[in-house]
């Protein structure tokens, strides 16, 4: 293997950061920080390809297991920090990186200029991203999602305005909340069962005495409540209507990922403590309950909604709790679909938000900041760097109207309608279909749990809601006859659009080998006996890349 | 292959229509109609082979792991329908080629027509249900698009909307029986299901499947009680009308009733309700039919009541009763069709589709008269035209339905009924349009329409014609092919004669003719007074009922919202912290989570003593937080002091040394902030007084109180429990001969977990970017504008002596101070260097360090003034924070070169004077990287923050006399309030 | 000893709570801080107590591992420290710019019920 990929897992973490601190010796203008910011996106997009190249069957010659682990420092397993790429992980990898790239692209329009340090902040949030998609170290992965908060509280104030702000205090403190229970259990567990390492803690708590389970489980407990709040668990996801659906558009887009990497971490850990059977949040029945809850939650949401954003937002609940229901309902069977559902959901209400942001520029007026005063010029010297253009004339700076964009609009919001509601044809019907028939199909018909009727019962309403509510405010939308402006469209802001929804296009058409995938990335969870012994038996001093220039 | 093609051509078709300009009705119309001939073509293809009984399969595997491929299959039955589209869409395009006026934008219109066909053909073709269900969702969608083609008419938004929710509602619910069919049947392919009847019929999901899928196809054929929808619908072009909602999209769901005919039908739970559905719709709809004003209106329901017809048909669980209901579902597509293109000319020639003002067309129009009259004959089921064979077979099946004397009396007595208010307003229809006298106050002046308008409907009465006289030659085979594919082996035997001698049905057929005549002619006397609303019923408006439903629905919905969510923080947090400490205390009652085994210490009194002083501060400040600010902030430095003393005695001098300087910089963050709050004097509000108040405070105590104690319990469990050694004995053990490094601590930081270090120190530099970008739109709040007193006066002081930033110190009482903090920075640099450099053996590093230097540069500022500070130096914050990145970045990936892994440490060692012999490390470069990242990300706030106040002072005094106020001001000002 | 601990973990966590629940934004932040006082504590406790063992060694020093006090939660307290001190920092000045954009200090951003 060539010493150079060996270093590979390690750069979606790298490639992000330098280029967000390299954005700010460059002037807050345009070109040369979106120029850089693209390159990054694009290397990581590649990196993020090439692993989940690696980890699929075609080449075992890298990594034998089918899992890359990469220690940090050379210190070995349980020790030093690993990274680790298992198919799940080269997935999310792959997910996060399109995303972002759409977003990017999308937020060249306009919105990267309505405050400053938009491109290094985004950056920065890829970093933590996908750092916590990466790591294999419990209190590591803690950092990684401070780092991404930390820059998700940047992004969602970006623009500023009354509204962000008290969106954005809200979300701020309870992540804030929520990052002190991640501590409680993190260091719960290393008091008890005295390791981080993920890997290394599930053979761990299988030795631990009786006495000391009930501790360990303590953690484990609080451990999973933290993941809920970020995955936006009912009833502890009130903050998130707000906050997404006040976050510039390209923002918003990009923290559709966001809960995702609470209910990864539920998957990951979870499947790792799988054995040892841990009660509370990880524990099946609760984990359903919750899920449940949660859906009917997005689904009273979107019937109540009153503008497209926040219905968005509640859609994005729902999805979360169809992802945390699935893995309750039964890991084995479900979790190839509901990844298959994960990937599709993220992609169309990434997709939608930017909608959103279209449909809207027509009627709000969408900064708020015009009356605030800028820093006395000073201070700009003091902080090494001319004051970038004023913020507010890039308002006047919209696309042409051409006759076509009312047809891409209405064809884009159409096409996302379907995916949310999991209407057929594209992939948002394909997954939801996998996920209901492995739904009824856990157990044989004459005793199917009641839990299985609950959960389709739950699909066909969150359907029926997402088309009752969604034709409602489209029409309200597209059809209204009273002061309707043909909106400015521009190709830069249709395309990252297009792509996503091309994308879910090709999830659909090609659902054979997407579904052969994920399942087989579900396999990594739901027998997580192979990721344990790739991490605790990889050997760092066998690194092969002795004489290096 | 070609079965593929049929159901590929129309959507390419579709596709390149929607891209045609605007104004080329030609060329979408010869588009649209090549596509469905050709199709047609394609089907009549294969008639040889479905007329000797093979299946024609095409299978593309899609999703095999769920068992859903697509599956492309013709029988005899989906042969007929695939033709009824296909034909019947060649058809309508001809006949909206003309209809459609210039003006509309046609390219939108025709697209949708053909993705409709080829979701329909999808529908017939479908070898796999659930491919099956995702056609079908596909017309909906489709219908949805033509019903609201005409969007600004409010009629036909909300026309539209209504019928996707019922249709779409009734999908998934078909979705539903659609995946427990599947799982019973062990398949969704349609030959597994249909083969699997028995099983099916005998399942304990029978019930649950029947309803589910009942529910689809009722719905999509606007069966009571879902019909609603239907008239509705009618706000369509009229060619959509004929083609959508009377020749094809309606009939999928009685299509998809026979489709499953063999695997579900002949149960009573079957009979029954497809029977009372049927019936109630026949009636309903007829008798509402009669009263309608509008041409379409009649149609529609017409159509409506003819499906219930075929439904019902369908539900007599009799082989032959099926025939007569295929039978009938093609009839009715043609004349119902021909009816709709006569209704569509006769709203083009007149302007008007208002029975009440058109009379007398037939001098004006007499081909489209002779036309219309031959159609609405068959439809009201007169001798020689296809209708009357079917009613008559309808009606023998009612008498013959041997389902007890109830059944056998009301069904034909019923069917009858049925028969004669078909009649009526069939006779209504033609005799109030098309004869009487000539109507005057027409829009426009009535005429013949052009060839193109009238060629389809003529074909369609035609082939009623032929049909009804010759049937046995004409359709039969079609029938026998069609029926039998359906009913394998056991068909029936019928003869398709037009006479069959005096029988019973004839008897019925001739009594519907003259009551429909009888009735019509009643109504007729008074027609002045029929107003379009049909008597009795008329206030069961499903359409209403259907809206109320959808609004409550909303409206619950936004009240179970309001229930269910918060808004306000509070809520969120006490939820949080209760649910965690409620999932703690469960988890520790659940498994008897014990004290452990290891003995207590002896307890010091000089830490309890410490300790005392700490818990006071801590619940003082949780009292005075309101309103004495800046007590509270003293009292809780207090407690962090008092935490720094506690790491310093169980030896964490690392720890002891961070919290400090942390501190020291918090409190001076906190302070610069504390100006901006608005002042708050104690009690001077009531809300504290009031009795929820009260009681929140009280819950509130509560919770806090249990949660603490909860949390020392944890602590004291923990810590009463033999620790663990692994990891620490192994970090201690590796640190110097590996790591090279005596200060353990700083060692994991730097390098067994130098990774955290990096996430870490990006996240502090990413915070100092945020606030940057936030407080560049800082707005301070106007009551907190004006400069406080203490500066006022200072500001008087001041205006005598010129203050300038360019002076050597800054004037005034700050002289002095400024000239010790002037000598006080280099000193701090070379602490910050001094601890910097000895971090890795002793307690220190870049942390500590770089937060040194920041707290010095900031007394600089505290001192000197923003202004003043910066016009001798220029730190560049931003900078500092990039390098610190990129060279702790760096000196990770410096590791690389030599074939090691990121972050990995390397070392020589380097003599200096005063601090001696210097492992110098990799490490080291990653710790100047921190050191530098803290310096810029500290400042950059304080900075930021401290610059607010410079902002503030513009309105009250302008430039240059107030500019180098300085920033430690709003702490006096907090102190005097 | 331990006990002394364990109680002013327990005191800390407390007041930090009702802080936490309270409604102005300065109450908050102050409990965010006691809070972070507690948990430091609190991580810092798992590696239990020890006196006069901090994990400094010197070069060739025989003594076993088992002396030193555990290393690991004192370098997980530094950085929890760290983020702590950033957060908070960020999250005054959010506190700010909401106080300066909705005129209040109501963590709600409008005045509620006391």
């Amino acid at each position: 293997m060539n010493a150079w990929l060996e270093h590979l897992p390690v750069v979606p973490v790298l490639a992000p950061l330098f280029a967000g601190a390299i954005m700010l010796f460059l002037p807050e203008s345009r070109r040369s920080r979106a120029g850089l910011a693209v390159v990054a996106v694009l290397v990581q997009l590649a990196t993020a390809l090439v692993l989940a190249y690696l980890t699929s069957d075609a080449v075992l010659e890298v990594w034998p297991l089918g899992i890359g682990v990469y220690s940090i420092g050379k210190w070995p397993a349980p020790f030093g920090i690993v990274l680790v790429v298992d198919r799940l992980s080269a997935l999310m990898l792959v997910l996060t990186a399109t995303v972002a790239l759409a977003a990017l692209v999308y937020s060249l329009a306009r919105w990267d200029r309505v405050g400053v340090n938009f491109h290094p902040l985004f950056q920065l949030l890829l970093m933590g991203l996908n750092g916590a998609f990466l790591t294999g170290d419990l209190f590591n992965l803690f950092v990684f999602v401070e780092v991404m908060l930390a820059a998700s509280y940047g992004l969602l104030l970006h623009g500023s305005g009354a509204s962000r702000v008290k969106a954005g205090l809200h979300y701020i403190i309870v992540n804030l909340v929520s990052s002190l229970l991640f501590l409680i259990g993190v260091a719960l567990v290393y008091g008890v069962a005295g390791t981080l390492n993920m890997a290394d803690l599930g053979p761990r708590v299988a030795q631990l005495p009786a006495s000391d389970r009930g501790l360990f489980d303590i953690g484990a407990t609080i451990l999973g409540l933290a993941f809920l709040i970020k995955a936006a668990v009912w009833p502890l996801n009130f903050w998130l209507p707000a906050a997404y659906s006040s976050a510039a558009a390209p923002v918003a887009a990009i923290f559709s990922l966001l809960t995702k990497v609470g209910v990864y971490a539920i998957f990951r850990v979870g499947s790792l403590l799988n054995e040892s059977g841990v009660h509370g949040p990880f524990g099946s029945d609760w984990l359903f309950a919750g899920g449940i809850a949660t859906v009917a939650f997005g689904i009273i949401g979107m019937l109540s909604a009153q503008q497209l954003a926040r219905l968005v937002a509640f859609s994005v609940i729902a999805s979360s709790g169809t992802l945390l229901a699935s893995a309750g309902l039964a890991p084995d069977a479900m979790t190839g679909p509901a990844l298959f559902y994960l990937v599709s959901s993220v992609l169309a209400s990434g997709a939608f938000f930017m909608v959103t942001g279209m449909t809207e520029r027509t009627r709000t007026h969408y900064f708020e900041s015009s009356d605030q005063a800028p820093l006395p010029i000073a201070s700009y010297s003091a902080f090494g760097m001319e004051d970038s253009h004023d913020p507010l004339d890039v308002e006047d700076e919209v696309g042409i109207a051409i006759p076509a964009a009312m047809a891409f609009l209405g064809l884009a919001f159409v096409s996302c309608a379907l995916l949310v509601s999991g209407l057929p044809p594209l992939s948002g019907f394909v997954s939801k279909f996998a996920m209901l028939s492995a739904a009824v199909e856990i157990a044989p018909t004459a005793e199917l749990p009641v839990q299985s009727w609950i959960f389709v019962a739950a699909m066909l309403m969150t359907g029926l809601a997402a088309i009752v509510s969604l034709t409602r405010i489209g029409m309200r939308l597209f059809w209204s006859v009273v002061g309707r402006t043909t909106p400015r469209l521009r190709v830069i802001e249709a395309a990252p659009v297009a792509l996503l929804l091309l994308l879910c296009v090709g999830l659909t058409v090609a659902a054979k080998p997407a579904m052969t995938y994920v399942q087989a990335a579900a396999q990594g969870l739901t027998s997580p006996q192979t990721y344990i012994d790739a991490v605790l038996s990889a050997d760092p001093s066998a690194s092969t890349a002795e004489g290096m220039p | 292959m070609s079965l593929a093609l049929i159901v590929l051509l129309p959507f390419l078709g579709s596709l390149v229509a929607a891209f045609l300009p605007s104004n080329a009705r030609n060329a979408e119309a010869w588009l649209a109609g090549l596509v469905a001939v050709t199709c047609a073509v394609l089907v009549a293809d294969h008639y040889p082979e479905v007329a000797n009984g093979e299946i024609i399969r095409f299978v593309v595997p899609w999703l095999p792991q769920f068992g859903l491929d697509l599956y492309f299959r013709m029988d005899g039955y989906a042969w007929m329908f695939a033709m009824l589209v296909t034909f019947m869409g060649a058809l309508v395009v001809l006949y909206a080629r003309y209809y459609m006026s210039p003006a509309d934008p046609v390219p939108r219109f025709f697209s949708f027509l053909l993705a409709f066909m080829g979701a329909m053909v999808g529908v017939v073709l479908s070898g796999n249900l659930i491919q099956l269900v995702i056609f079908w969702e596909l017309t909906s969608l489709t219908s949805f698009m033509l019903i609201a083609y005409w969007y600004h008419l409010s009629e036909a938004r909300h026309g539209a909307r209504t019928a996707l929710t019922v249709t779409a509602m009734g999908g998934l619910s078909l979705l539903g029986g659609v995946l427990l069919l599947g799982e019973v049947a062990g398949g969704y392919d349609l030959d597994n299901v249909l083969a699997a009847g028995d099983v099916i019929r005998s399942h304990p999901w029978y019930p649950a499947i029947l309803i589910l899928v009942l529910l689809g196809a009722l719905t999509k054929s606007a069966q009571f009680p879902f019909h609603f929808w239907l008239p509705h619908a009618m706000s369509a072009p009229t060619p959509v009308s004929a083609y959508l909602h009377s020749a094809t999209m309606v009939k999928a769901g009685v299509f998809l009733l026979a489709r499953l005919w063999p695997c579900l039908s002949g149960t009573d739970l079957w009979f029954w309700i497809v029977c009372l559905a049927g019936l109630s719709t026949l009636l309903l709809g007829a008798f509402s039919a009669i009263f309608q004003r509008d041409m379409k209106g009649v149609l529609a329901y017409s159509t409506i009541s003819h499906l219930g017809l075929i439904t019902l048909l369908l539900g007599m669980n009799s082989q032959l009763a099926l025939v007569a209901a295929v039978f009938h579902m093609m009839n009715h597509a043609t004349f119902k069709a021909s009816l709709f293109m006569a209704a569509g000319i006769v709203d083009h020639g007149t302007g008007t589709r208002d029975l009440q003002r058109l009379s007398g067309l037939a001098h004006a129009m007499p081909i489209t008269a002779t036309l219309a009259t031959v159609a609405a004959a068959a439809m009201a089921g007169v001798p020689l035209l296809n209708g009357f064979l079917s009613k008559e077979m309808f009606f023998a099946e009612t008498v013959f339905a041997g389902q007890g004397p109830a059944v056998r009396i009301a069904l034909p007595a019923m069917a009858t009924i049925a028969g004669m208010f078909s009649v009526a307003y069939s006779l209504r229809l033609i005799h109030q349009v098309f004869f009487g006298p000539r109507a005057e106050d027409l829009p426009r002046a009535p005429h013949e329409p052009t060839r193109g308008m009238l060629v389809p409907s003529a074909l369609l009465v035609l082939a009623c014609l032929l049909v009804g006289i010759l049937p046995s030659r004409t359709v039969g085979p079609l029938l026998e092919t069609a029926t039998r594919s359906i009913l394998i082996d056991d068909m029936p035997t019928y003869s398709l004669a037009v006479w069959h001698g005096f029988t019973l049905p004839l008897l019925m057929s001739v009594l519907a003719l003259v009551g429909g005549f009888v009735i019509y002619v009643l109504l007729y006397m008074h027609r002045r007074r029929s107003h379009g609303r049909t008597p009795f019923i008329s206030r069961f408006d499903g359409r209403r009922t259907f809206d109320v439903m959808i609004i409550r629905l909303i409206r619950v919905a936004g009240f179970l919202h309001r229930l269910t969510s918060s808004r306000r923080l509070q809520t969120q947090l006490v939820l949080i912290v209760c649910i965690a400490a409620g999932a703690a205390l469960l988890g520790a009652y659940v498994n008897k989570v014990a004290w452990g085994g290891m003995p207590v210490t002896r307890v010091d009194p000089t830490l309890a003593l410490l300790w005392a002083t700490g818990i006071a501060c801590a619940l003082g400040a949780a009292y005075q937080a309101k309103y004495h600010r800046l007590a509270a902030l003293i009292m809780v430095g207090g407690t962090g002091l008092i935490t720094c003393l506690t790491f310093a005695w169980f030896s964490a001098p690392d720890l002891a040394l961070t919290q400090i300087t942390v501190e020291v910089v918090t409190v001076v963050l906190i302070l610069l902030g504390l100006r901006w709050l608005p002042r708050r004097i104690e009690m001077d509000d009531p809300r504290r007084r009031t009795v929820r108040a009260r009681a929140r405070r009280a819950r509130d105590a509560v919770v806090a109180a249990v949660i603490g104690t909860s949390m020392a319990a944890l602590v004291f469990a923990v810590l009463t429990r033999p620790r663990r050694l692994d990891l620490s004995s192994f970090f201690v053990e590796h640190s110097l001969p590996q790591a090279g490094g005596g200060n353990v601590v700083n060692v994991i930081l730097v390098d067994f977990r130098a990774f955290d270090t990096f996430g870490e120190i990006t996240v502090v530099g990413i915070v100092a970017l945020t606030v940057y970008a936030l407080l560049r739109r800082f707005r301070p709040a106007v009551e907190s504008i004006d400069v406080p007193r203490a500066q006022r006066e200072d500001l008087e002081r001041r205006s005598q002596l010129a203050a300038d930033p360019n002076e050597m110190l800054p004037s005034g009482f700050m002289m002095v101070p400024a000239v010790l903090v002037r000598l006080l920075l280099p000193m701090a640099g070379l602490v910050s260097l001094f601890f910097l450099l000895r971090g890795h053996n002793l307690p220190g590093g870049g942390f500590i360090g770089g937060l040194v230097l920041a707290t010095a540069v900031i007394v600089q500022y505290m001192v000197g003034g923003a202004l003043w500070v910066e016009a001798r130096t220029r730190l560049k914050p931003l900078y500092w924070i990039a390098t610190g990145l990129l060279a702790a970045g760096t000196a990770g990936i410096a590791a690389w070169f030599t074939g090691n892994t990121f972050l990995t440490s390397f070392a020589y060692e380097l003599h200096l004077p005063l601090i001696g012999t210097v492992h110098l490390f990799s490490t080291l470069w990653f710790d100047i990287g921190v050191y530098m990242l803290v310096v810029g990300a500290t400042v950059l706030m304080l900075v930021a923050l401290a610059h607010q106040s410079l902002r503030s002072y513009r309105r009250p005094a302008p430039a240059p006399a107030s500019s180098d106020l300085h920033v430690e001001a709003p702490s006096t000002a907090e102190v005097d309030r | 000893m331990e006990i002394i601990f364990a109680l002013a973990i327990g005191v800390l966590t407390g007041s930090g709570v009702w802080l936490l629940l309270r409604p102005r934004t300065f109450q908050v932040i102050m409990g965010l801080a006691l809070l972070s006082y507690a948990i430091n504590l609190f991580i810092f406790a798992m590696g239990r107590l020890a006196i006069d063992r901090a994990p400094i060694l010197d070069i060739g020093d025989p003594t076993a591992a088992a002396f030193y006090a555990d290393p690991v939660p004192q370098a997980l307290v530094l950085t929890a420290i760290v983020i702590s001190f950033a957060t908070t920092a960020l999250l005054l000045v959010v506190i700010l710019a909401a106080r300066g954009l909705t005129g209040t200090d109501h963590v709600d951003g409008r005045e509620g019920d006391a």
